[in-house]
This record gives structure tokens, C-alpha cells and sequence, in this order.
């Protein structure tokens, strides 16, 4: 009894660095999990509102624009429409909750394209203003 | 060898600034060449001498890198590192601007105009490449954007015969596009080069596509069809695009454009090294495994780096070429007997 209690005791004073060394690690990782989880989630939310500012401002202008060109429904603006068309569709496709979507890349590049397209067709520049502030629309 | 290509005569095109690019119209009458000093020329024969019909020098801020000629030869267009692209209408000797096409957010690099002449390519550092539907009024729309390449886009290039456009870029690759239910999309990338891709060109028959490059080669693509013979595997309906030879250990530099005959199938190079090449298919190679050699080398065609080489579309072996030096240069190529 006595000399396993001593072992023990050996053991309790040996092993102390390695244990201590444990425990800290153990903690610091959880600690370090912590900060990069909400650090992810900070740069997550910054990325997410920096594209969600971008498609919804793309969306806004093309319903506005849209129904501008619907108002006079003479044939000229037909290709104009069917491109708006064709790019509100591909925002309202766009899976803007799954931010692991395969594809968020080539569609995210495939509507900067055709809101190029748009803005060359309607003869407006793509980096207008859109407040006196002067926050371009150049992502 | 030497002797097989022939100084026919050397022009000043552009002095005192650098001779970016020459494109013969398509019945091979008329040259025109642009340069940094934001002008460009048109250049014809009078006797035995190539002389300056017109200048075109209002219609740009910056540079003019390429410009193309409608397959009808009445149109030009200019691409400029002003981020437009200028369209030219030729009336009798002048050229009169009936457009500028904007949308490019800068530099716009190269330019071309389809085989029907109602479709226009652009591409810029701006990473994007433009296709322009014409309609009768001499309007241009925007019918595609498209955000294919990770960089610079340095050249587009249309098939001789299909609709189908190519383009070369910073990001090393080749991209190739066809329209899909009015919009344009890229259906392959060629990739193999391992540097920049300065240009590219189809031989006559729109089989073969030769890209030039950064990295001191030449690579040739060979378009196979779904269902061909050799059991390349294609996706879908659309061709498969295969390098079946790459010239390389013939250049010291960077070759910053390469042409292919459609006459006479030589493949010419305009290289950093200040020499012009021609390049032919050896008779009897296997087409799927094809072998070039070199049938002449024109060191010191320039003084500076070559940017440039066009051959006349209607006279067999009469070639253009053009320098950072400001010169623009005639050769007589002659294929050696051997051949």
C-alpha cells in the first residue's frame, strides 16, 4: 500500500509537465476553436453580405429597369427584356442559403456577365453611382 | 534555308513608336497596321512599292493593339488599351468611325470579326471577352459576357468556317466558346502551355488550331468530332480539342504570334527574339501525330521584338510582318525544294 501510494506520489511530480502540457493544450485548442468559429463566422457574414449586397443590387435594378422597358411594349426592347429576364431568373435560381453551393463561383461570374451585357444594351455605365455617397457599383 | 524567305522591302509603318499589329483585308489589296503612337494605316501597292493610303488617327486615347478587317473588307475594327473598340467604314480611299464600342472596364486587347461578319469578338484585361451582334444599321449589341479566364485575355480568334470563337490567355490557357440558346458559353479549355498564351490561329480547314506562347513553344489542337475514329473521348456533342504536337527548342523567346497560310498551310511566328520563322507539316506525317519542321529562320527580321506576322490572304507566300522597332517588314517565302 504504502510503496504504491509512493509510486504514485513519483508519478503525480514525474508526470506533472505532461500532464499540465495535456491539460493546456487541451484547452488552449478549445479556446482556439472558439475564436475561430466566431472569427469564420465573422469573415463568413462579410463575404455573405458582400455578395448578397451585390445580386440584390443586380436583382433591384434589373425588376426596376424591367418594368420601365415593359411600359412601352413596342418590339425594340425585346432583347433588352428577354436578357433581364434571363438574369433575374438566374438570381432567383441562385441558391443564396447554401454558401457551399458547387457552383457559386460560375454562377456568381455567369451573372457579372449579364449584368455587363445589360448595362451595355440599356447604354448605362456598369460602375455608376448609386447614392451621392458614392458607393460604386463595382464589386 | 536561308535563302527561303526573302526581305521584299521594310517600312517605317510607325515611327518612332512600337508596331503593335498588320491585318490584310480579305482580298489581300490593302494592310493595315496600328501602333503605340495611337494611329492607324492603311497600307497599299503601287508598282512595287507598299505605300500609305490613309491614316486613321481620331479615334483613339491610348494605343492601338489589333485591329481586324470584316469579312467584307468595308468595316475595321480597332481595339485600343482606351478601353474601346472603334468601327471604321471604308468609303472609296477613307475611313469614316461609325462606332465605338464601350463596356470594357480596360485595356481591350484583341478584336475579330466571325466568318458571317454579324458577330464581333472582344477581350480585355479586364478578364472578360465580348461577343457584339451587328445588325443592318451598323448598331453593335452586346449579346455576350463572358468571365471564363482567371486573367488577362490576350487574343480571340473566330473559325475560318463555324461559329465557334477561340481565346488566349495570361491565365496559360485556351478557351473555347459556341452559342447555347442565345447566350454563349465556353465548352473547353485547352490547357498544356505552361506561361502566357499570346495568340492563335486556325489553318484553313478549322481542323488544326495553333496557340503560341510565353513559354517558347507552339502547340497544335486538333479537333476531333464525338464518334471519331481514334476513340478520343469527346463530352456531349462537342469536339474534343487535342495537342497533337508542340514545336518547341526553336525559339529563344517568348513568341508573341503565330499565323497559319491558308493558302500554302506554312505556319509563320513572330518572335521576342527579334527573328521570323516558318514552320511545315512534313509530307506523309501522320495527321494524328503530325511533325513540323522548320523551313526558315530570319534572325534579326527586326531590331526589336517581332509582334506580329500576316500572310496575304490571295498571293501564296507573301508575308507581313511587324516590330517594337516601328518597322513593318515584306517577305517573299519560298518553300525549299526538299518539299
Amino acid at each position: 500500500m504504502a510503496a504504491a501510494r509512493e509510486t504514485d506520489a513519483f508519478d503525480a511530480i514525474v508526470m506533472a509537465e505532461a500532464r499540465f502540457h495535456g491539460e493546456g493544450y487541451q484547452e488552449g485548442y478549445v479556446e482556439g476553436t472558439h475564436a475561430g468559429v466566431i472569427e469564420g463566422r465573422q469573415y463568413g457574414i462579410q463575404q455573405g453580405a458582400k455578395i448578397g449586397l451585390e445580386i440584390g443590387s443586380y436583382l433591384g435594378f434589373s425588376m426596376t429597369w424591367l418594368r420601365l422597358l415593359q411600359k412601352h411594349s413596342d418590339d425594340k426592347h425585346s432583347k433588352k427584356i428577354k436578357v433581364l429576364e434571363s438574369l433575374i431568373e438566374t438570381i432567383q435560381r441562385f441558391p443564396h442559403q447554401d454558401p457551399t453551393y458547387d457552383s457559386l463561383q460560375e454562377d456568381l461570374e455567369r451573372m457579372r456577365g449579364k449584368f455587363k451585357q445589360v448595362c451595355s444594351l440599356l447604354h448605362v455605365p456598369s460602375d455608376f453611382r448609386l447614392s451621392r455617397e458614392g458607393s460604386a457599383l463595382s464589386f | 534555308m536561308k535563302d527561303s524567305l526573302t526581305l521584299l522591302s521594310r517600312i517605317p509603318a510607325h515611327p518612332d513608336s512600337r508596331c503593335w499589329f498588320l491585318a490584310w483585308n480579305p482580298t489581300g489589296t490593302l494592310l493595315a497596321s496600328c501602333g503605340g503612337d495611337r494611329s492607324i494605316r492603311i497600307w497599299g501597292k503601287e508598282g512595287d512599292a507598299w505605300v500609305c493610303k490613309s491614316v486613321l488617327g481620331e479615334g483613339h486615347q491610348r494605343t492601338i493593339r489589333k485591329v481586324a478587317w470584316s469579312p467584307c473588307g468595308n468595316y475595321l475594327a480597332s481595339a485600343s488599351f482606351d478601353a474601346t473598340t472603334c468601327i471604321w467604314k471604308k468609303n472609296q480611299e477613307d475611313f469614316e468611325c461609325v462606332a465605338t464600342l464601350e463596356g470594357h472596364e480596360n485595356e481591350v486587347k484583341s478584336v475579330a470579326w466571325a466568318p458571317s461578319g454579324n458577330l464581333l469578338a472582344t477581350c480585355s484585361r479586364d478578364k472578360s471577352v465580348w461577343v457584339w451582334e451587328v445588325d443592318e444599321e451598323d448598331e453593335y449589341e452586346c449579346m455576350s459576357v463572358l468571365n471564363s479566364h482567371t486573367q488577362d485575355v490576350k487574343h480571340v480568334v473566330w473559325h475560318p468556317n463555324q461559329e465557334l470563337l477561340a481565346s488566349a490567355s495570361y491565365d496559360d490557357t485556351v478557351k473555347l466558346y459556341r452559342e447555347e440558346e442565345d447566350d454563349w458559353v465556353c465548352f473547353t479549355t485547352l490547357e498544356g502551355h505552361e506561361s502566357t498564351v499570346w495568340s492563335l490561329t486556325f489553318d484553313q480547314s478549322g481542323e488544326r488550331l495553333a496557340s503560341c506562347s510565353d513559354d517558347k513553344t507552339v502547340r497544335i489542337w486538333h479537333q476531333y468530332q464525338p464518334g471519331n475514329e481514334q476513340g478520343i473521348v469527346c463530352s456531349g456533342t462537342d469536339p474534343t480539342w487535342k495537342c497533337v504536337c508542340t514545336l518547341s527548342g526553336f525559339h529563344t523567346r517568348t513568341i508573341y504570334d503565330v499565323a497559319w497560310c491558308h493558302l500554302t498551310g506554312a505556319l509563320a511566328t513572330a518572335c521576342g527574339d527579334d527573328a521570323v520563322r516558318v514552320f511545315e507539316e512534313q509530307p506523309l506525317s501522320d495527321p494524328q501525330q503530325p511533325t513540323f519542321t522548320l523551313t526558315a529562320h530570319m534572325a534579326r527580321a527586326h531590331t526589336q521584338d517581332v509582334n506580329c506576322v500576316a500572310w496575304n490572304p490571295k498571293e501564296p507566300g507573301l508575308l507581313a510582318s511587324c516590330s517594337d522597332d516601328g518597322e513593318m517588314a515584306f517577305w517573299k517565302y519560298q518553300r525549299p525544294e526538299a518539299y
